[in-house]
């Protein structure tokens, strides 16, 4: 914003660091702007080029379906990553025994396979379809999800699960009334970084064992050379990532923090 | 804190037998179990623990797969130095220069942390072609956003009493970036520096498939085109190797530097 100074009756303008971001901002695509102008279209694709791509990406039934694609193949291995996440890390948590087993061996195991090992894995595995992807999707997520629930569990208040206790003996209860209430922010962070994640590796795992999404579509662009296709692909991800974070998952976080700050 | 009784500690010690019994009799059950089904299945689709073995050896003492590992080591090396130093100064530009705090912070962040490796290692190929530039790019821009948000924690953790005590010694900038600032950020460096070495073995991967000849990841995407799962599994476990050899031999030493080192000795 800017922020107006008279000095000597003459308008100064006082140069803000938010002010300066969006000079920048209009500075790199005025670059881009020039630079696509003398530079190949198949290196650095205009803009202009880049917006239409982009229009079409929304706007053509085939690549919406692709889209659809992705945002199914990114929901189904969220919710595949998040339910076996919240058993290994509660089965950790209630069964103090399998502890090293799940956070030492398996976690660590899973944490450093590469993400592109279980996507050829997976392609050997079950061939190039859906399940592929959301297999090898929900293996690199695991770890994610998994390290986060368990802070989540070593977070929780003992004093409200000993006053739960004194009001009744059942576990399933305890967990669905206290323990789920409690580990809600840590489920919010996870989903919000996992989240992310998802939609980043959810193109490389689609362009190699795909039939479908966005990954596969900038698979096609990739061996047409259409880098302008490659772009509204990516920027449709970053948009997706950035504005999901920014105006839904950053206020629900904050809402969430208020709401449980007592609890915590 | 009372010390806890004999049964306590008993009974601690058999907890933590029984979860070494699981936890490591789970890794035997689980080769024992690879092991059974390898033998059922063909090798493509499951390979026996001894063929994984022996192509993870290969890829340490065969002369030409060696070459290939030490070209992924060579390129992660590069890759985690250039992007340290890289974010390491766009973090110290928005300290030093707050202007351009926005801009490092909500534009150039945010921007790098969504965008994804694939999109990088694409472009780079049309960019650099098929080279160790290319490779070294994506590594360093997937990982630059790594480095700068640790050092700009490490910067935003920074001590305001030494810094104004530091400040009350001398007025040379350098100086008091050499002898306060430079020891208490040294933490936040190597963790980066760590935290980056991950990273960068994973996109290694990514990033040699397309944008290179050589390497691990180019080994694993020849083992994909002829189904040989063996050098898939081994490429995968030598990721690990490397990983676990890099954080033991020079990363906890190098954080070790700084543990031995008082802070600010003479100012």
């Amino acid at each position: 914003m800017t922020d107006p100074s008279y000095a000597g009756g003459r308008v100064g303008f006082q140069m803000t660091p938010a002010l300066a971001a969006h000079a920048f901002t209009v500075a790199v695509f005025l670059l881009w702007a020039g630079a696509a102008s003398f530079i190949p279209a198949y290196v650095v694709p205009s803009p202009l080029a880049v917006g239409s791509r982009i229009l079409e990406l929304f706007t053509t039934n085939n690549y919406l379906k692709h889209g659809l694609a992705s945002v199914l193949h990114v929901v189904s291995a969220l919710t595949a990553a998040f339910v076996i996440g919240l058993f290994l890390a509660g089965t950790a948590h209630y069964l103090a025994f399998t502890r090293l087993l799940v956070h030492e061996r398996l976690n660590r195991f899973m944490n450093s396979f590469s993400a592109l090992g279980w996507t050829f894995l997976a392609i050997i595995w079950f061939g190039i379809n859906d399940f592929t992807v959301i297999f090898a999707m929900t293996a690199v997520l695991l770890p994610l999800v998994l390290t986060n629930l368990r802070e989540g569990f070593n977070q929780l208040d003992a004093e409200i699960i000993e006053m739960a206790r004194s009001f009744g003996r059942r576990r399933i209860r305890h967990f669905r009334k206290i323990t789920l209430l409690l580990l809600v922010p840590y489920i919010a962070a996870t989903v919000r970084i996992a989240y992310g994640v998802a939609w980043i590796i959810s193109l490389a795992v689609e362009l190699f064992g795909g039939s479908a999404g966005y990954g596969y579509l900038l698979n096609r662009a990739r061996m047409e050379f259409r880098v302008d296709m490659i772009f509204a692909i990516i920027a449709v991800i970053i948009f997706a990532v950035y504005t999901t974070d920014r105006f839904i998952f950053s206020p629900l976080q904050n809402h969430l923090r208020r709401q449980y700050a007592g609890a915590q | 804190m009372p010390a806890p009784s004999e049964s306590e500690s008993t009974r601690t010690e058999r907890f933590r037998v029984l979860d070494h019994a699981l936890g490591d009799g789970m890794i035997v059950a689980a080769l024992i179990a690879w092991y059974i089904y390898s033998t059922k299945v063909p090798e493509y689709i499951f390979p026996p623990p001894v063929a994984v073995g022996k192509a993870l050896a290969g890829l340490f003492s065969d002369p030409v797969l060696l070459v290939h590992t030490l070209s992924s080591v060579a390129r992660v090396v590069a890759a985690v130095i250039v992007a340290t130093v890289l974010g390491s100064a766009l973090a110290l530009l928005s300290y030093y220069w707050p202007i351009t705090r926005d801009i490092v912070h909500s534009r150039i962040k945010p921007f790098l942390l969504s965008f994804p490796s694939i999109g990088w290692a694409l472009l780079a190929i049309v960019w650099f072609d098929i080279s160790n530039a290319a490779v070294i790019f994506v590594q360093v821009a997937v990982l630059l956003p790594f480095c700068l948000v640790n050092v700009s924690e490490g910067l935003r953790e920074l001590d305001g009493e030494f810094l104004e005590m530091a400040n009350s010694f001398t007025r040379s900038n350098p100086r008091t970036f050499r002898k306060v600032i430079w020891p208490l950020l040294y933490p936040f460096v190597i963790a980066a520096m760590r935290m980056s070495s991950g990273v960068a073995w994973k996109i290694a991967l990514i990033a040699e498939v397309f944008g290179s000849r050589s390497g691990l990841g180019h080994l694993m995407y020849q083992a994909e085109e002829t189904a040989d799962t063996p050098m898939i599994f081994a490429t995968c476990l030598a990721i690990v190797v490397l990983f676990a050899l890099g954080d033991r031999f020079i990363f906890e030493p190098l954080s070790r530097v700084y543990r031995a080192q008082p802070v600010a000795p003479r100012v």
